[in-house]
């Protein structure tokens, strides 16, 4: 039996570890391997006993999926199972891999909402607006925008994760992570029309007419396209450019 | 010359490494990847306008669900790369756009022929892991970090070979074309540059306002401030 807890060394290195969580993705396991390998640490501190370590990691190179950054709770909470599993608690398998289903698709579903679909657009809207303007910072302040946060939750969510253990996405933190996905789809919409503004005026000069109405032809069409998810944006912005070089030919 | 096509290259295995596997930071943006080869080959106003149009595309693609999105880590790397080494052989303003347009669609058409080639990964991926599983059945524990670094230097090398391959067409293929062609070229970059940036701020409206008037209004207000701003100010 092992009394032995999780160090602020361990979980800084499970934070470092869960940066290669997609290294060897698989439509088999999805993130398997790399659960095991972030996880490792923790398994290492808790099982000096090589044979049952080894059983553990195996166990954990089981099917994983979730959204990447958030992850790191998960890794938190399950780390946190096992210092009680190794400590003799009645914990099993089936609890643990019971915990990471239920964390991983609870955190993918508000992670892929809050990284996927607002953040990295938004980060990228602040971005385009500086890059426009031909300022070179345009990608350094996007990366850091997104970065404070992202890498930011990766350290953090561990120690969070630890701590609070498998209740870990309760209902305070879920509220305050819906806020923020509200806040920054508003702040998504309002930079889309300063970004507007600024590609029909720059720097204070109104583009040619032509540039004006077929920056509203692609709004319209990208309007209609966005209904469906067949065609994808690229594939019409190919064909866009197929006519376009059609209509400089014939022109 | 050389120097700056293997800094491309190298860039490219950098962008498909930071894109799933290794960290997610967004380096392998189109944007953050054209600034960089901008300051590369010399020519940061080249490398914007097609790291924007790049961009916006991306940034309206998503990696949610099965779905296995573009890839515009290696389509930024190529798209920025093909526009500025296409530009550096052409000294006039047209060929810039000319080379803008070709470096635009070179960098969606590798966006999409990655997909293939992610899932081949992917594929491969799976061997990797049951490979790992056996391993470590038989007691060899170092399995698991083995296994982490052939799927990180899997993907690196892919990335490299992908980015070096379509430059490479790219430049060869594309460079009389956009000598001899080069007013078309920039009279249809003239036309494609609005569409591209509109199609793409489109969908990421529909995907930010989500039928909510309020967000609907905060664009309108935004755009009008922005406009009105940006007349008054350069008055």
């Amino acid at each position: 039996m092992s009394e032995k807890r999780l160090t602020r060394g361990d979980r800084l290195s499970m934070g470092l570890r869960a940066a290669l969580l997609q290294a060897t993705w698989n439509y088999e396991r999805q993130q398997g391997l790399g659960w095991a390998w972030a996880l490792k640490p923790a398994l290492d501190r808790f099982y000096p006993d090589a044979e049952r370590r080894r059983e553990r990691l195996t166990e954990h190179t089981a099917y994983f999926n979730t959204q990447p950054t958030l992850a790191s709770l998960a890794l938190g909470a399950v780390a946190g199972l096992e210092e009680q599993r190794a400590a003799g608690a009645p914990v099993d398998a089936a609890a643990v891999a019971r915990v990471k289903s239920a964390l991983g698709s609870s955190l993918a579903a508000i992670g892929d909402r809050l990284f996927w679909l607002t953040l990295r657009p938004v980060a990228a809207c602040v971005g385009v607006v500086f890059a426009l303007n031909g300022r070179w910072f345009g990608a350094l302040t996007m990366w850091a925008c997104y970065n404070w946060f992202h890498l930011g939750l990766r350290f953090a969510g561990v120690e969070w994760g630890y701590r609070e253990g498998p209740e870990v996405l309760g209902t305070p933190l879920r509220a305050r992570l819906e806020d923020l996905v509200r806040g920054l789809g508003a702040l998504g919409a309002a930079l889309i029309g300063l970004i507007v503004a600024t590609v029909l005026v720059p720097g204070g000069n109104p583009r040619p007419m032509v540039f004006q109405a077929a920056l509203a032809a692609g709004l319209v069409l990208g309007m209609l396209t966005a209904q469906r998810a067949r065609p994808s944006p690229t594939e019409w912005a190919l064909g866009i450019g197929l006519l376009c070089i059609a209509a400089g030919w014939m022109r | 010359m050389n120097a700056r096509l293997l800094a491309t290259f190298l860039l490219g295995g950098i962008a498909a490494l930071d894109a799933t596997p290794v960290a997610q930071t967004l380096l392998s943006q189109p944007l953050v990847t054209a600034t960089i080869l901008g300051a590369v080959w010399g020519n940061l106003p080249l490398a914007l306008e097609v790291g924007v149009v790049l961009q916006i595309l991306a940034a309206s693609t998503l990696p949610v669900g099965a779905r296995t999105p573009e890839d515009y880590a290696v389509g930024g790397v190529v798209g920025a790369g093909a526009a500025l080494g296409l530009a550096s052989q052409l000294p006039f303003e047209v060929s810039h756009n000319a080379s803008a347009l070709l470096g635009a669609l070179a960098g969606m058409v590798a966006a999409v022929l990655g997909v293939p080639l992610l899932k081949w990964q992917r594929r491969r991926n799976e061997g990797l892991s049951r490979w790992c599983e056996s391993a470590l059945g038989q007691g060899q524990e170092s399995a698991l970090a083995a296994a982490q670094a052939a799927g990180v230097v899997l993907s690196f090398a892919t990335g490299v070979c992908l980015t070096a391959v379509l430059v490479g067409l790219a430049l060869r293929g594309l460079q009389g074309l956009a000598t001899h062609e080069s007013l078309r070229l920039a009279r249809a970059w003239g036309l494609a540059q609005p569409l591209w940036i509109g199609l793409g701020l489109a969908q990421l409206l529909h995907a930010f306002v989500q039928r909510r008037l309020t967000r609907a209004a905060l664009f309108g207000v935004a755009l009008l401030a922005g406009w009105l701003a940006l007349m008054v100010g350069s008055q």
